[in-house]
């Protein structure tokens, strides 16, 4: 067996051919990276998906499906949907408190504007 | 098949199996509905999506189902960036509303520091005779001026960011992962469904 075998091809206990589509993204010193998308897409859905893209923007979409799946793996209801929702809800209390904020400032900028007035 | 009467579910038509009765599938693939099923087992695979499901307790697993179906779309519809794509662009949402609340509650601050020393003058002027009222009013308004050319945009953002209100980091993967980390530690995860 080839001493350099990626991680993908260690997990999977096969040969790594110098052509392997996993090797560039899956290197030997990082097995949990492919165990885990491994365990939630399967290495056969991840190659597919990989042959699909042009090769630079390969290690982006290992990347982004290496982050869903470990989000997968820390929420198995939810995964990253669940980050999405948390994101989606700090949006909105962040408007209503914008929305409150700048009525405050409406209010104070009459409030000082009276009192100019008043005072000339 | 499912049963004398009824159509085998979405996963089993597709893949071509017998529907048994206690598909693990049947209850959040229906058959009228098979594109559903379809985009899960493209970007899944069914048998990690069984083998998931059977990870999870029954009343949870139509939750499952659903965030593994939007998951499927947002990967079909971006291969690259899937749903982290979603993420990073609400996060700079998020961003941009915290530096806008920030400058907001600054401006607040200002003109109230403006208001101040006007409230202060104004009780006191009630007090005194008409020469020194006028002498007081005069210095007042001088310092009113003064605050409003001060370049307030700037100041406000000054203020903003020394106070640490607001994270101008627009999102990379990576970054996105710390935030995950950090998000988890503050929001306990959420206890009912997303889907109601």
């Amino acid at each position: 067996m080839n001493p350099k075998r990626c991680a993908a091809c260690k997990y999977l206990r096969r040969r790594c051919p110098k052509d392997c589509i996993f090797a560039p993204y899956f290197p030997p010193n990082d097995p949990a990276k492919f165990a885990c998308i491994h365990r939630i897409y399967g290495a056969g859905n991840v190659s597919k998906m990989l042959q699909q893209l042009p090769d630079q923007t390969r290690a982006e979409a290992v990347e982004s499906l290496c982050f869903e799946a470990k989000c997968r793996v820390d929420d198995p209801v939810y995964g990253c949907v669940g980050i999405i929702h948390l994101l989606q809800t700090q949006i909105q209390n962040a408007q209503n408190e914008l929305a409150k904020t700048q009525a405050e400032v409406a209010v104070a900028q009459t409030k000082l504007s009276q009192t100019q007035n008043s005072d000339f | 098949m499912a049963g004398p009467g009824s159509s085998p579910c979405a996963s089993c038509k597709l893949l071509r199996r017998r529907c048994a009765k206690d598909c693990i599938f049947a209850p959040y693939f229906p058959p009228d509905d098979p594109h559903k099923f379809a985009i899960v087992h493209k970007v899944f695979g069914a048998s990690n999506v069984s083998k998931m499901l059977q990870e999870l307790p029954v009343h949870q697993r139509a939750d499952a189902v659903n965030s593994l179906v939007f998951e499927a779309n947002a990967r079909v519809r971006d291969p690259v960036y899937g749903c982290v794509g979603a993420i990073s662009y609400l996060q700079n949402q998020v961003s941009q509303l915290q530096m806008q609340l920030a400058v907001a509650q600054a401006e607040i601050l200002c003109i109230q520091m403006q208001n101040e020393p006007t409230l202060q003058s104004h009780h006191q002027v009630l007090e005194l005779d008409q020469e020194h009222k006028a002498l007081l009013l005069q210095n007042n308004n001088n310092n009113i001026n003064n605050c409003s050319n001060n370049n307030n945009t700037n100041n406000n953002l000054g203020y903003a960011m020394s106070s640490g209100q607001f994270n101008s980091n627009f999102a990379s993967p990576s970054s996105i992962m710390q935030m995950q980390m950090q998000m988890q530690m503050q929001d306990p995860l959420k206890q009912e469904s997303l889907w109601t």
